[in-house]
């Protein structure tokens, strides 16, 4: 069994999300990119749950071959860091042209998969943490016309000495579905998988001087035309919240408590029976 | 019909659904005057009750009612086929989507399929002075906004966030839409997914909760998220929480509140040890109250915030179980 595992390096959505709160999240000159240089990159998060999705099919006994790729200008770190999770062989795609919007991705990472011979399961995040679209499953999916299978908690082939097929329990509004479907496929896969594995300390060191394999556009045979942009970006902005929280006090925690409920009969938001 | 703009829902049937129809009708009927483009609605499967109503407070133009046995379950193989079945009729500007759980994987596959453009997260559309769109997404689960331009010569799908857009009848006497039936061959199409077991809708949604009692890390231990429950039971309401209790399995992940969870629009969502990271608050900002209990005063969520309690939660949530409790008995 062939498995591809897409994988995005983002800027870690945590620092972002304290710049934001600490108000000093800044748009550059040019408008749309966050200027700070602090903030750390990383790999999308999902997408390491993908990975650790892949490992567990092949702790459960499934032949399998592990490839992780990328599409960016230097993903050599996330890349390694694939490595020291376990991955067999890691592909950089640069892109042609800076900043590909999904399509340009999509369109890359479909054409690689079908060059590469075809994959058994292709997985990735649910959405990268930096634009949550969570698109490229999706257009990935039905480039290649196979069956997308999204937000997915566990992947288990049905049948580990013969993984034709897969089974996908699914975290859905009202709850787990487990489905089943024919390889080949597309699955994403959400936190709801656990915490991916730490890398061993060998594993790391052995994964400091692997470099991935480099794919071009070209090689791939796409052009100018297959890769253009179709959905630029105009601006990016940090919206304001403008709060107006009134603090509760009181002298005990009874008090306060009391003092809430009060406020709350009051704007009748809560009934008194 | 020049490029009309299509409104696609999948028969509406909850208040939160309607509402939302509402929403994402008000958005299309803006971006057809301002572009001109005819305000058209799919309705997948069964109609909602109120459909006429609806369409004439929005000025819908026309009704298009596509009805096979195969999209009254949500597969998506054949909702896919169908939307794009009717695009290809329609020829339409922009498809817009409510996001949800569905929508979310079949509107960028219908985008994939029809060759058009694909913006989630939605919040809002405007025209750019070229005539082409500019969609407002959320990113970052919301800390920033990304303004997309669609390439113009292709159509456009856009799932729309639950509560971006405040739903505004069109005001004036709309004619009655045009009803149409529209043809499908969904012959052809097989379901590549196949259910072994259902999801199990259990008991009251919390989507429809009118009071959301939200804990967070701030609890420190599973044990205490009891509390969070029996609050949210004193108040006649539902218990909620963060994705990190989720991730943890203090609790099942059908109560997750936020991005990557469920969206709230509770009367009052009462959030304790819960940091307020814009990921969760994209699940309850629509809340008309929001209390946060926090030992932080400098916490995001007092930002959100109606009414803040600066204090540990363990020592506040039995006082408030106490008090919750009088108030039903007095
Ligand atoms: C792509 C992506 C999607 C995500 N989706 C979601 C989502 O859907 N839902 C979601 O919730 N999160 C989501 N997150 C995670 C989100 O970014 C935050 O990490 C998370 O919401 C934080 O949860 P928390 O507030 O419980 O914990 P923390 O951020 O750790 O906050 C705990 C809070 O408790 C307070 N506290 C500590 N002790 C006490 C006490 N004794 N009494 C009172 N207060 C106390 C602290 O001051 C702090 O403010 C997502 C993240 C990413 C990157």
């Amino acid at each position: 069994m062939r498995i591809v595992v897409c994988v995005k390096e983002v800027l870690d959505p945590d620092a972002v999300g304290a710049y934001a709160l600490a108000g000093s999240l800044v748009i550059g000159d040019d408008g749309k990119t966050l200027t700070q240089t602090t903030i750390p990159t990383l790999m999308n998060a999902y997408d390491e749950q993908a990975i650790e999705a892949a490992l567990r099919i092949r702790e459960a006994g499934v032949e399998c071959t592990i490839t992780v790729v990328s599409i960016g200008e230097d993903a050599t770190t996330i890349l390694r860091h694939a490595v020291a999770l376990g991955a067999d062989t890691v592909v950089a795609i640069p892109p042609p042209a800076p900043d590909p919007d999904c399509h340009a991705v999509s369109a890359l990472l479909s054409a690689y998969v079908r060059s590469s011979g075809g994959a058994d399961l292709v997985l990735c995040g649910r959405q990268a943490s930096d634009d949550d679209q969570g698109v490229v499953p999706a257009f990935v999916a039905e480039s290649l016309g196979v069956p997308l299978v999204d937000i997915a908690r566990s992947v288990t082939a049905e049948d580990t000495s013969d993984p034709q097929s897969l089974r996908v329990t699914r975290v859905t509004p009202d709850g787990d579905e487990i489905v089943r479907v024919a390889c080949p496929a597309v699955v994403t896969v959400s936190s709801e998988l656990g915490e991916p594995r730490y890398p061993t300390m060998p594993m790391r060191m052995s994964a400091r001087r692997v470099e991935p394999e480099v794919v071009t556009a070209d090689e791939l045979g796409l052009s100018g035309a297959d890769l253009e942009i179709r959905v630029g970006t105009v601006r990016q902005t940090v919206p304001t919240v403008k709060g107006d929280c009134e603090f509760i006090t009181g002298d005990t925690p009874a008090d306060i408590a009391d003092r809430l409920v009060a406020r709350l009969v009051e704007d009748r938001v809560l009934q008194q029976k | 019909m020049t490029e009309p703009v299509v409104v696609c829902t999948f028969g509406g049937t909850s208040q939160a659904g309607q509402d939302e129809t509402e929403a994402a009708l008000t958005l299309g009927r803006r971006v057809g005057e301002a572009r001109g483009g005819e305000l058209r609605w799919l309705v997948l499967g069964s109609a909602p009750v109120e459909l006429d109503a609806i369409a004439r407070r929005h000025a819908v133009v026309a009704v298009d009612h596509a009805e096979d046995a195969k999209l009254d379950t949500a597969g998506p193989d054949a909702r896919v086929e169908a939307v794009a079945q009717y695009a290809a009729e329609t020829q339409p500007r922009l498809l817009i989507f409510n996001q949800d759980f569905d929508s979310r994987r079949i509107a960028p596959r219908i985008a994939a399929r029809i060759g058009a453009t694909a913006v989630m997260n939605g919040l809002g559309i405007d025209v750019a002075e070229t005539g082409g769109l500019h969609v407002i997404s959320a990113a970052y689960g919301g800390d920033t906004n990304v303004v997309y331009a669609p390439d113009p010569s292709r159509p456009c799908v856009v799932a729309l966030m639950a509560n971006a857009v405040v739903a505004e009848p069109a005001g004036g006497s709309a004619a009655p839409p045009e009803t149409r039936s529209v043809a499908l061959d969904l012959s052809a199409v097989e379901e590549r997914i196949e259910v072994l077991e259902p999801a199990r809708t259990e008991g009251p949604r919390l989507e429809d909760a009118e009071i959301v009692v939200a804990g967070g890390r701030g609890l420190g231990s599973p044990e205490n998220f009891k509390l969070v429950e029996t609050l949210a039971e004193a108040l006649g309401g539902m218990a909620a929480a963060s994705r990190p209790l989720v991730d943890e399995g203090w609790i099942d992940s059908s109560r997750q509140v936020g991005l990557t969870g469920k969206i709230t629009r509770p009367a009052l969502y009462l959030a304790v040890g819960v940091s307020g990271a814009t990921q969760h608050m994209a699940g309850c900002a629509a809340a008309k109250t929001i209390v946060a209990v926090n030992t932080d005063a400098d916490a995001a969520i007092f930002r959100h915030a109606r009414y803040g309690i600066v204090g540990d939660c363990l020592e506040i949530l039995p006082e408030l179980i106490r008090a919750a409790a009088q108030m039903g008995a007095g």
